[in-house]
């Protein structure tokens, strides 16, 4: 729907212009940041602590190494994820166990933080199609990439689809996809993915599918409509998983990738 | 003669102020000491036979003694018998004065004319003493205009816009640039009751809301209630503008229109039958389109819009009159068969005047109004659309008792029937399944009783009492939420079965006291039940901003509003000078929760939040109505606040639109005959925002760190724009005129957006970048008449 009001704006392109500005912004108190992906694709845990930093501040952000990371499976056993410096911390050789519920805490600065999510059923990418498309408003023509699913009956689904051209993921958040079934429940999904430019012969274009939990596609939702610079009055913190007013969220998922050359 | 008025119960909650309920029940009865009698009659505008509304008949023999022609030209006054001197009155026209030997009921239908030359009324209208009005209604100020006062006031791209204009007075504010929606002192935009001719308008702005749908060709009149609402105006919180279409010319044909560079205008009108009945049709279309068409690419797309204004109203002998009057107004938008997307507003109104007696005045309306709007995407088997509307049929009847020459009786009943239609998705496109969204119904019931009455030669009050009520009714389910929006339980309702039934009485008062003939204070409070909300969570207007009703979820939202006024005029009723004070505290207010779904949302409920709003303000003007210059500086200071428990942790934070300091100078120089020049320069405190406060990173990528709802300030905005306006030489039979204007003369880039980003050149940076949509835009426009 934003694409849509895009195109409106390109009418007033003709009179409108955009500068850089200063605005003077607030100092937030340091807050952590908890980015926690578990892969069933690679039986890997990764987590990535930092604290936030004030908005034009240049330099990294400050990570967090100090902090005990634990992921506790649905039988309620629970495995340390050991840091391995920079504040990245991986456990590796974690069997998947599908429709189970994770939890991933942290304990950082004398508070324990944690996050559930489903670990759902992975749906197989089938095919990945193209057809010509002839440039619009005089931009270069070439091909855009549909991605092909059957989505399954009955159950809610929620997916985030990553791109990647020639090797290369467009794996931030403003180039990744997000899907949900909650009007094509149970069909097969035929979707074009629009990325900044179309795709030319010779390309080798990829798609991953990722059937992800409820509340990481919500939260993945909000946060691309917060990059992307959405119209929104209001924009606040996207929605996460963890409690204890940290940022970032969990999210454990299976995926299924597919490549095509187009030709 | 004696009065007996009893204000039988005033009952105060003792809770808190937003509680009161006032019950104002009203005795009246009249003792004759002498014999009685009537004078009635309509008064018009003799060039084309329309009605005057709001001209002042006055007995100048006697003090404080005199009334207002209604909406359709229609007075009524009722005195002892005798002689005495009545004065017609009204901006624009020459007075005339009668002597009238009060024996009997008498019907006096009067015409007024236009002086031949304008420069003369000028001169005529300075040395008149009486044009104090202002000072001596009852109501509070109400910001009024006839579109052609404000014909040179400049605009963008030369469109005369009057909704534009009514946000150059004090106490309304534009949403924006770009944005047709405006707010009255601190409410929400849809808060706002818009009035086509009773129709209600769901969305006024065409374009996304660079232009009001009001055709300025079409309209007679404009009146913004702000506070003191009459109660007769239910179903908005903050204000009431109703806007009158003109009737048509009964005298003869008549022709005019416009060239503009976006859209153009042409009206015809003429008599059904002379003196008795007349039409008018008056359309407008944009055509920016046209010009895209002679580009290759382009040449499938589709961007404009229309309106349509038709009005036709005949008189059935002296006492029975019929008006039928219609709009219909639609944008489009097109790439091709891939993309489509339109919408627009159609309403029709049926009335019948009668007169049952002299004194006794009815109107009778049946009122149709549907928005809707419409997406498509693709064609046959890939595409596929998206559909929503809403649509009211409203009966309603009003009568004005004309009772004695000190109270004028108000009273009437009404019920609309809502569909709404909130959503549907269909096509061939087998990713999608079918969805519609249950259609709502409900019925919306109001009736009033107000009586505007004189005390004394000083002493002037208008008090009334509104019922409202509301039923959502089946067929149809309910959802009921938990507290984090989670649905738990479903209902369904068999059609016509009710659902829910919210009611209240509504409290409605203005009254004047004059301390001289120049110098007035005014005090007015109402209360208003909003049983409809407008979702929107964008920056922008959008038509895809659905309106929801009042359910087992969503209460009415109720506002307060308490305002006191003193009034002045100087130098012989040149300069009028306002000062308005204003409190109001708005309950049941709507809000999102993150990442609400408002659209194809059946849950949607569960995604509202609820909280308070208060305002307050004061506002100032200060006008001069008269002579070679007018126009008039207004100055508004004002706070608008919100409160939810969900939202900015509980702490109370700024609407988007409190903007502190609001400024509007807006002047007019009539050189001669030949030349006008215009200008107006705003400036207000800017909007209240939601920037991060710091930053972090999630997928590779930089996300801002929000820790307050609107927390900051958008850039102060100011503009200033001239017109000028060229009156070329005038046959009998025609004129015409080229207006040229410069919106934004000193090419100040205001902030249209501001987003926080990282650096395309270097992601490990991050800047903030402003959008300016409008810098200098030139315009010019053509406009002629046939008389």
């Amino acid at each position: 729907m934003k694409k849509i009001f895009y195109l409106f704006a390109i009418t007033t392109v003709l009179f409108s212009c955009q500068k850089v500005i200063d605005v003077d912004l607030n100092e937030a108190n340091p807050t952590p940041v908890l980015e926690g992906i578990y892969t069933a694709e690679d039986s890997t845990v990764r987590v990535k602590l930092s604290l936030t930093s004030s908005y034009f501040n240049d330099s990294p952000s400050t990570s967090i190494d100090a902090a005990v990371v634990n992921i506790t499976d649905g039988a309620g056993i629970t495995s340390n994820v050991p840091s391995i410096g920079n504040g990245n911390y991986e456990l590796q050789n974690y069997i998947p166990n599908f429709n189970t519920t994770y939890t991933l805490s942290v304990l950082y600065d004398g508070v324990t933080y944690s996050a559930e999510c489903d670990l759902a059923d992975t749906v197989s990418l089938d095919d990945i199609t193209y057809e010509y498309f002839p440039g619009f408003f005089g931009g270069d023509p070439g091909y855009v990439v549909y991605l092909n699913f059957q989505d399954p009956a009955n159950t809610p689904n929620f997916y985030q689809i990553i791109l990647s051209l020639n090797g290369e993921e467009f794996g931030g958040l403003e180039d990744m996809f997000t899907q949900d079934d909650l009007l094509s429940d149970g069909n097969p999904v035929e979707r074009p993915l629009f990325s900044g430019d179309f795709f030319q012969i010779g390309d080798t274009v990829g798609m991953e599918l990722r059937s992800v939990d409820e509340d990481v596609y919500y939260y993945i939702n909000e946060a691309i409509s917060i990059v992307g610079g959405s119209a929104s009055a209001a924009p606040a913190n996207p929605t996460t998983n963890w409690n204890n007013k940290a940022l970032g969220y969990f999210s454990a998922y299976g995926n299924s990738r597919k490549e095509v050359i187009i030709q | 003669m004696f009065f007996k008025t009893s204000i039988v119960y005033l009952q105060f909650n003792k809770l808190s102020m937003k509680n009161i309920v006032l019950f104002l029940l009203l005795f009246i009865s009249g003792t004759s000491v002498a014999q009685k009698f009537t004078l009635s009659g309509t008064i018009r505008d003799a060039s084309n036979g329309e009605d005057i509304y709001g001209a002042t008949v006055r007995v100048t023999d006697l003090s404080n003694v005199g009334t207002n022609t209604n909406a359709y030209g229609f007075y009524s006054l009722t005195l002892d018998s005798g002689s005495y001197t009545i004065e017609y009155r009204s901006t624009g026209f020459e007075t005339q004065t009668f002597k009238i030997d009060l024996t009997q009921d008498i019907t006096k239908n009067l015409e007024l004319t236009v002086p031949a030359d304008v420069q003369q009324i000028e001169e005529v209208k300075v040395n008149a003493t009486k044009e104090n009005n202002n000072i001596t209604s009852s109501g509070m100020n109400v910001t009024r205009f006839d579109p052609k006062s404000i014909e040179t006031v400049p605009v963008l791209f030369g469109e005369k816009d009057i909704m534009k204009t009514l946000q150059l007075t004090p106490g309304v504010k534009g949403a924006g640039e770009g944005n047709a929606g405006f707010f009255v002192r601190g409410g929400g935009a849809d808060q706002n009751l818009i009035l086509l001719d009773e129709a209600p308008v769901y969305n006024a702005s065409h374009l996304l809301g660079f232009f009001s749908v009001f055709n300025s060709d079409a309209i007679k009149d404009v009146a913004l209630y702000k506070s003191g609402i009459p109660a007769e105006y239910g179903g908005r919180a903050s204000s009431v503008m109703d806007v009158k279409m003109r009737d048509g010319n009964t005298k003869k044909f008549g022709a005019s229109g416009g060239l503009g560079l976006i859209s153009s205008r042409l009206t015809l009108e003429a008599p059904i039958v002379k003196d008795k009945g007349a039409f008018i049709i008056s359309g407008r279309r944009s055509y920016a389109d046209l010009f895209l068409k002679t580009q290759e690419d382009l040449k499938d797309t589709k961007l404009y819009f229309y309106d349509l204004n038709a009005k036709a109203n005949y008189r059935i002998g002296e006492k029975d009159r019929i008006f039928l009057s219609g709009y219909f107004g639609r944008d489009k938008f097109a790439l091709g068969d891939a993309f489509g997307f339109n919408w627009g507003n159609a309403t029709g109104t049926l009335r019948w005047n009668h007169l049952f007696s002299k004194k006794l005045f009815s109107n009778t309306t049946v009122v149709y109004s549907d928005f809707d709007y419409e997406f498509s995407i693709g064609t046959g088997d890939d595409g596929f659309g998206i559909r929503s509307s809403i649509q009211d049929w409203n009966l309603k009847q009003d009568f004005t008792y004309f009772i004695n020459n000190n109270n004028t009786l108000k009273f009437g009943v009404n019920g609309i029937y809502h569909t709404f239609k909130p959503g549907a998705l269909t096509g061939e496109n087998e990713t999608f399944n079918e969805l519609i969204l249950d259609e709502r119904y409900a019925l919306e019931v109001g009736a009033y009783i107000q009586n505007e009455m004189k005390i004394g030669s000083r002493f002037n009050i208008m008090y009334g009492l509104r019922y409202s009520g509301f039923n959502l009714m089946g067929a149809g389910t309910a959802y009921d939420f938990d507290d984090k929006g989670n649905k738990i339980d479903e209902r369904t309702y068999a059609s016509g079965e009710s659902i829910v039934y919210h009611q209240g009485l509504e409290p409605r008062l203005s009254a004047s006291y004059i301390l001289s003939e120049s110098n007035s204070i005014k005090i007015g409070y109402n209360r208003n039940y909003q049983y409809l909300h407008q979702l929107s969570n964008a920056t922008s207007s959008s038509p895809t901003d659905n309106w929801v009703p009042s359910s087992n979820n969503v209460k009415p939202q109720i506002a307060d509003q308490i305002a006191l006024g003193y009034y002045q005029n100087l130098n012989k009723n040149m300069y009028r000078i306002s000062g308005e004070l204003y409190y109001k505290h708005m309950a049941n207010q709507i809000d999102y929760r993150n990442g609400a779904q408002l659209i194809l949302n059946d849950e949607v409920e569960g995604d509202l939040v609820y909280g308070t709003g208060t305002a307050y303000g004061f506002e100032l003007q200060v006008e001069k109505k008269k002579g070679k210059f007018t126009g008039w500086l207004s100055y508004t200071l004002s706070r608008s606040l919100r409160q939810f428990d969900e939202i900015n942790e509980g702490k109370e934070f700024s609407a988007r639109q409190d903007r502190i300091h609001d400024v509007s100078i807006v002047a007019m120089y009539r050189v001669n005959k030949a030349i006008a020049l215009s200008a107006s320069w705003i400036y207000y405190t800017g909007d209240a925002v939601t920037f991060p406060s710091g930053k972090y990173e999630v997928a590779g990528t930089t996300v801002p760190f929000y820790t307050e709802r609107n927390g900051y300030r958008m850039p102060d905005y100011h503009r200033m724009d001239v017109g000028f306006t060229w009156y070329m030489k005038e046959r009998k039979k025609f004129e015409h005129n080229l207006n040229v204007s410069i919106y934004n003369v000193y090419a100040r880039e205001n902030a249209y957006t501001i987003t926080f980003e990282e650096n395309p050149d270097n992601p490990a940076e991050t800047q903030a970048v402003q959008t300016t949509l409008f810098k200098l835009i030139p315009s010019i426009t053509y406009n002629f008449n046939l008389k």
